[in-house]
C-alpha cells in the first residue's frame, strides 16, 4: 500500500510538472516581483525607494489616480456583463444547441467578432460613433430623431456605455460557444424523451439543459466579471479612459502608471489589486453556485 | 431522426412555425450584426484615407485600391511575419495542450491530498492581467537566454492560455467514466498508460475548444511581442502591421489591407474547425 | 535668393540659446553623484573606428510609413560605404509601443548599443539610471557643425547624452480658400485681427480651429502657444523645468483667454471624440481655417498636390505685448540618438552615433521632416515652400519653449495633460488650473 502511495505521489509530480513550470516561472514568480515592487517609489530603471504600504493607501485615497472610479465604472462593466451579455449567449446557445437547420453557418458567424483583431473592431466603432459622419448619428438623423444625436465617444455621460456596447457585443460569441459546447452535451435521447412526454421547448432548456450546463455557466460568469476586471484593448483603442478620466477602468490607470507615468511602483499595487479583486470575485461566484445547488 | 423530425413538424401546429419564423429573423438579424465587421474590414482594406475618413463609410471602394494589398505585403517582411505568427501561435497551442492535459489528469483522477487547491492555484491564472508583469517576465525571459526567439513568446502564450486550457479540459475530462480508469489498472496499466491508452484518445472533443481559445490569445497579441522581440527575423503579424503607421500620419488602407491578410486565413480555418468542434461535441454526447 | 538665404537663416536660428532641460527633476547641474561611474571617456579617432571589425544594433521609430524612413534609409547607406567594417543592425518601432519597448529594455538592461530617444525628460530617466553613455568625447570633433545650444535639451548635469536630429515648432496652419472667402488674405499678424477673422469665419459658417480633444497633446498645441504669448517664453519655460510654480496669476488669465476661445465656438466640437489624424483629415478635408500643430506636418501637406497651395503657416499673434513678442515659439530639438552605457562598443558608437545623426538630419530636412539641428549643408533649394517658411520663422525666432508634456518629468506631464483635458473640457478655470497643478505635481 504506502509503495504504491509513492508512486502515486511522483506520477503526481511527473504529470504536474510542464504545467507548474510554465506557471509558476512565467506568472506566479513575476506577479510576486511585482507585489514586491508594489512596496516601492520606482520609476522603472532607478533607484527603488521603499514606502511600505504608501502606494496602496494613495490608490485608495487619491482622487488623482482615481482607482475607485475605474473600479466602479468595471463593477458596471460586469453587471451588464452577466445581466445582457450572458442571457443572450444563453440564448443563442440554446437556440442553436437544439440543433435547428443553419446551425453550424449561424455558429461560425456568431464567433466571428472574437475572431477579429480588436484594431478592427475599434476602428468601425470609431466609425459608427463619429459625430461628423458616425452611422449611429446618420441613422438618428434619417429616422427624424436629430435630438438624440450626440458625441458619443466626446460627452461625459454617453462615453461610458458608448464603450461597453462593443466590449459586450465582441464577447458575446465567445461565452456562446463556451455555452454551445454544453448544451451539446446534453444526450439528444433525453430531449427526446422530454418532447414525447409533451415538454415544450422551453421547458426542456429550462428543467433539462441548463441544469446540465450549470458549471459552464458558472465558469461563464466568472469569466464575465474577471473580464470585465481586466478590460482594456477596446477601451484602449476607443476612449483610452477619456473624456475626462469618464472611462477609466483599473487597466487604463495601471498602464498609464507604468508605461506613461514612469510609476512602476504604483502601476504594480494596481496589478497586484486588481488580481486580489479577480480572486475574489471568482470565489464568491463558485461559493454562490454551490449555493443555487 | 430526420424522418422524426419531419414527422415532428408535420404534426404540430402552425404556431411553431411563425415561431420558428420569428427565431430565424432574429437569427438571421444577428448574423448580419456580426458579418457586418468582415465586410467592412475588406471594404475598408480597398479604399484611400479620403473615403475611409468619412466620404465613403460603408458603401463598397470607390476604385478598388488593390495596391493596398501590395504596399502592405511588401512593407517590412509581411510572410516573415505572418509565418512566425503561424509558428508562435501553433507551439503555444500544442505546448497547452499537453501541459493542461497532463496536469488536469493529475488533478481530476490522481487521488491525492491537494487536488483542489491546486486547481484553485491554476484558476488564479484567469485573474492575471496580461500587462502588469511585463518587467519582471522580460528579465525571466533574459536570464533563460531566450530573448529575441520564437521561444520568448512561446512560453509567456502558453503560460496565460494555460489556466484556460485546464479549466476546458477538467469539464471533458469529469465526463470520461472513472470505471474505464479502475478497468485499465485492473488489466495492470499504470497512471502513464492509463493516460495515454485511455483518457487521451477520448479527449479528443476538447482539443478544437482549447486550440481556440488558446489561438485567440497568441494571434492579436501585441505587448510581448513588442518588447520581446527586437529582431526582424522573430517578429509577428500585429507588431509587423503595427510598424504600418507612421509617427505622424497613417495610410489606414495597407493598415486593412495587412489586418485582412491576418484575419482571413483565420476566419477559415475557424469555420472549417467550427465544424469539427460540433461533431466532436455530438461524438462527446453519444458516448456520455 | 530667398533659398540662398535659408541656410544663412538657419543658422542664426540654431545660434538661440535653447532652453536646457537639466534645470528641473532630479538632476542639478555639475552634480556628479548623478553622472553614471566608470572611466571618463574618451574620443576614438577616424582610424581606430574605420579598423574596427564590430556589429552595432539600433532602435529607432522609422518604420517603413514613417515620413522620417527615406531619411534613415539614405544615411545609413551613406554610413556603411564609408563604413564598411562596421555592420549596422537597425530595427524600427511603431512609435508608442516602441516608448514601453525601450522602458522595459533600461529596466532590464538589454539595450542596443544606439536608440532613439525623445530628449528632455524622456531621456533624463535613462540618464539619471546611469544607462546612458556621455557624449562629451565624441562631440568635440563635431562642435564647428552641431551648435552646443542645440543640446541643451539633452543635457543632464553639464554633460551631453544626446545626438538631436530634426528640431519642430508649433505652427499655426491655415487653409488660406477658407480665409479669403472672409476676406483675408494673409494670416492676421496680432490677436485682436485674428479674433476678428475667427468671428467672420464663424459668421460665415466656418470652423476656425480643428483640434483633436482625445489626443490631449493637439490641445496643448493651442495652449501652450496662448499661454506663451501672454505671458512670455521666460515664464513659462520656468514653470516648465519646475524652475518656477505653476501658481501664477497671468497663467491663470492666459488659460481662460484660451478658454474664451473654447467657450466662444471657435473649436470643433466634435473634436473633443476626434483622433488626430481624424482632425487632420478634417482639416485637409476644408473643414477647418486653422490648424495649429507641429510642423512635422509640413511633408504630408507638401505630398497632397491638391492641398498644398492652399495651406499656409504663420507664427501665433502675440496677447500681450508687455510680457511676449513674436519670435518666442514653442518647441525645439527633441528627436535624439543615444548610445547605451551598456555598449561593448560606446566609444565607436558615440562617434558613429554623431556621423548618422548628421546625416539624418540632412536628409531629413531635405524630406522636408522638420528643421535641421545640425548647420545645414549642400543644396537645400529643394525643401518645400512650407517648411522653408517655417525656416524663416525660425530664423525670427528670439526664445524657444520645449513643448511641455516633452519638458516634464513622465509623471508631471500627465498631471498636466489631465489638467489641459479639463481645461478644454471647460471643467476648471484658470484658477483651479494653476492651482490643481501647484498641488499635484509633485
Amino acid at each position: 500500500m504506502k509503495k504504491k502511495d509513492i508512486v502515486n505521489y511522483l506520477a503526481v509530480f511527473l504529470f504536474l510538472l510542464p504545467a507548474l513550470a510554465l506557471f509558476i516561472g512565467i506568472l506566479i514568480a513575476p506577479i510576486i516581483k511585482s507585489a514586491y515592487y508594489s512596496l516601492f517609489d520606482w520609476n522603472g530603471m532607478g533607484e527603488m525607494t521603499f514606502l511600505g504600504l504608501a502606494n496602496y493607501k494613495e490608490l485608495f485615497t487619491s482622487k488623482a489616480i482615481g482607482f475607485m472610479k475605474a473600479l466602479f465604472n468595471a463593477c458596471i462593466l460586469a453587471t451588464l456583463s452577466v445581466f445582457i451579455q450572458l442571457p443572450v449567449s444563453l440564448a443563442l446557445a440554446l437556440a442553436l444547441g437544439r440543433g435547428i437547420k443553419g446551425e453550424k453557418p449561424f455558429l461560425s458567424i456568431y464567433f466571428m467578432p472574437v475572431l477579429i483583431s480588436t484594431v478592427v473592431i475599434g476602428q468601425l466603432w470609431l466609425k459608427i460613433y463619429n459625430p461628423d459622419y458616425g452611422l449611429l448619428n446618420s441613422a438618428l438623423t434619417k429616422m427624424g430623431l436629430e435630438n438624440l444625436c450626440h458625441i458619443w465617444l466626446g460627452d461625459k455621460k454617453t462615453a461610458l456605455i458608448s464603450v461597453f456596447v462593443p466590449t459586450l457585443w465582441q464577447y458575446v460569441g465567445y461565452h456562446m460557444l463556451l455555452m454551445y459546447a454544453g448544451v451539446k452535451g446534453v444526450s439528444p435521447d433525453i430531449r427526446e424523451a422530454a418532447r414525447i412526454d409533451g415538454a415544450t421547448e422551453g421547458q426542456v432548456n429550462r428543467y433539462i439543459v441548463i441544469p446540465v450546463i450549470k458549471p459552464i455557466l458558472k465558469v461563464s460568469v466568472i469569466f464575465a466579471v474577471t473580464g470585465s476586471l481586466k478590460s482594456f484593448d477596446l477601451i484602449y483603442v476607443l476612449t483610452n479612459g477619456g473624456p475626462l478620466h469618464a472611462t477609466e477602468v483599473p487597466s487604463t490607470r495601471m498602464i498609464e502608471m507604468l508605461f506613461q507615468r514612469n510609476r512602476y511602483g504604483m502601476g504594480s499595487t494596481i496589478a497586484v489589486m486588481m488580481i486580489i479583486l479577480c480572486f475574489a470575485f471568482a470565489l464568491l461566484i463558485s461559493k454562490a453556485f454551490k449555493e443555487a445547488d | 431522426m430526420a424522418n422524426f423530425t419531419v414527422k415532428e413538424k408535420e404534426a404540430h401546429s402552425s404556431k411553431i412555425n411563425t415561431r420558428n419564423v420569428v427565431l430565424y429573423v432574429i437569427l438571421t438579424l444577428w448574423a448580419i450584426v456580426n458579418l457586418f465587421p468582415v465586410y467592412w474590414m475588406f471594404t475598408f482594406s480597398l479604399k484611400t484615407n479620403e473615403e475611409i475618413f468619412g466620404k465613403n463609410l460603408i458603401g463598397l471602394p470607390w476604385d478598388w485600391k488593390w495596391s493596398n494589398y501590395a504596399s502592405a505585403w511588401h512593407t517590412g517582411n509581411m510572410p516573415r511575419y505572418f509565418i512566425n505568427s503561424v509558428i508562435v501561435s501553433v507551439s503555444a497551442i500544442v505546448l497547452v495542450i499537453f501541459a493542461s492535459m497532463m496536469a488536469t489528469y493529475a488533478i481530476t483522477r490522481l487521488k491525492w491530498k491537494f487536488s483542489a487547491q491546486m486547481n484553485a492555484f491554476f484558476m488564479l491564472g484567469l485573474t492575471i492581467p496580461i500587462h502588469a508583469s511585463i518587467v519582471p517576465v522580460f528579465i525571466t525571459l533574459r536570464n533563460m537566454g531566450i530573448l529575441n526567439s520564437h521561444f520568448s513568446l512561446i512560453f509567456p502564450y502558453a503560460a496565460f492560455s494555460l489556466s484556460m486550457g485546464i479549466l476546458i479540459c477538467t469539464g471533458f475530462m469529469v465526463e470520461i467514466p472513472k470505471d474505464l480508469d479502475e478497468a485499465a489498472y485492473i488489466d495492470g496499466c499504470g497512471p502513464f498508460r492509463t493516460f495515454g491508452v485511455v483518457i487521451v484518445p477520448l479527449m479528443k472533443p476538447a482539443l478544437a475548444t482549447i486550440s481556440i481559445y488558446t489561438f485567440l490569445q497568441c494571434w492579436n497579441e501585441l505587448m510581448f511581442a513588442n518588447v520581446f522581440i527586437s529582431d526582424s527575423k522573430f517578429k509577428t503579424l500585429p507588431v509587423g502591421i503595427q510598424a504600418l503607421s507612421g509617427q505622424y500620419t497613417t495610410e489606414w488602407g495597407p493598415i486593412g489591407a495587412a489586418l485582412v491578410i491576418a484575419t482571413f486565413p483565420m476566419l477559415i480555418v475557424y469555420v472549417f474547425m467550427s465544424g469539427k468542434i460540433q461533431e466532436s461535441f455530438v461524438a462527446g454526447a453519444v458516448k456520455g | 535668393m530667398k533659398r540662398k538665404l535659408l541656410s544663412l537663416v538657419m543658422a542664426g536660428a540654431m545660434a538661440l540659446s535653447l532652453a536646457a532641460c537639466n534645470g528641473g527633476g532630479t538632476t542639478t547641474p555639475a552634480d556628479p553623484a548623478t553622472s553614471p561611474e566608470g572611466p571618463a571617456p574618451s574620443a576614438v579617432t577616424e582610424d581606430e573606428v574605420k579598423d574596427a571589425e564590430i556589429t552595432l544594433d539600433m532602435w529607432c521609430i522609422a518604420t517603413e510609413s514613417d515620413s522620417n524612413r527615406h531619411s534613415y534609409e539614405a544615411a545609413i547607406a551613406d554610413m556603411a560605404e564609408k563604413y564598411p567594417n562596421i555592420t549596422l543592425n537597425w530595427e524600427a518601432f511603431e512609435n508608442e509601443s516602441y516608448k514601453t519597448k525601450i522602458k522595459a529594455a533600461v529596466s532590464a538592461n538589454e539595450m542596443p548599443d544606439i536608440f532613439f530617444t525623445w530628449s528632455c525628460a524622456f531621456l533624463q530617466d535613462f540618464v539619471d539610471a546611469g544607462k546612458v553613455y556621455c557624449l562629451d568625447a565624441a562631440y568635440e570633433e563635431f562642435k564647428d557643425e552641431l551648435p552646443e545650444s542645440m543640446l541643451g535639451n539633452s543635457t543632464y548635469g553639464g554633460k551631453h547624452y544626446g545626438v538631436p536630429l530634426t528640431m519642430n515648432i508649433v505652427g499655426l496652419f491655415a487653409n488660406m480658400d477658407l480665409l479669403k472667402s472672409v476676406g483675408y488674405d494673409e494670416i492676421p499678424g496680432t490677436y485682436d485681427e485674428f479674433i476678428e477673422c475667427c468671428d467672420a469665419l464663424k459668421a460665415a459658417g466656418i470652423i476656425p480651429f480643428g483640434c483633436a480633444g482625445k489626443e490631449t497633446w493637439c490641445v496643448t498645441e493651442y495652449l501652450e502657444s496662448v499661454i506663451e504669448k501672454s505671458v512670455g517664453y521666460e515664464t513659462l519655460n520656468d514653470i516648465f523645468l519646475g524652475r518656477a510654480t505653476w501658481d501664477n496669476a497671468d497663467v491663470a488669465s492666459a488659460v481662460d483667454t484660451f478658454q474664451s476661445l473654447v467657450k466662444n465656438g471657435y473649436f470643433d466640437p466634435n473634436g473633443i471624440a476626434l483622433g488626430n489624424d481624424e482632425v487632420k483629415a478634417n482639416f485637409m478635408d476644408g473643414k477647418y481655417a486653422f490648424y495649429m500643430n507641429g510642423t512635422w506636418n509640413c511633408a504630408d501637406f507638401a505630398n497632397n498636390s491638391e492641398f498644398f497651395p492652399k495651406v499656409k503657416v504663420a507664427e501665433f499673434p502675440v496677447i500681450n505685448s508687455d510680457k511676449a513678442t513674436l519670435g518666442q515659439l514653442i518647441g525645439g530639438p527633441s528627436d535624439t540618438l543615444a548610445v547605451a552605457a551598456s555598449s561593448e562598443n560606446a566609444d565607436i558608437a558615440a562617434k558613429y552615433c554623431f556621423e548618422l545623426g548628421k546625416l539624418i538630419c540632412h536628409y531629413g530636412y531635405l524630406d522636408g521632416c522638420g528643421l535641421p539641428a545640425w548647420t545645414p549643408y549642400g543644396d537645400t533649394s529643394a525643401v518645400n515652400a512650407l517648411t522653408q517658411d517655417v525656416a524663416v520663422i525660425c530664423g525670427n525666432a528670439t526664445g524657444y519653449v520645449l513643448f511641455g508634456d516633452t519638458a516634464m518629468s513622465a509623471d508631471d506631464a500627465n498631471t498636466y495633460l489631465s489638467y489641459v483635458d479639463l481645461v478644454y473640457g471647460c471643467e476648471v478655470d484658470g484658477q483651479g488650473f494653476i492651482e490643481g497643478l501647484a498641488n499635484d505635481i509633485r
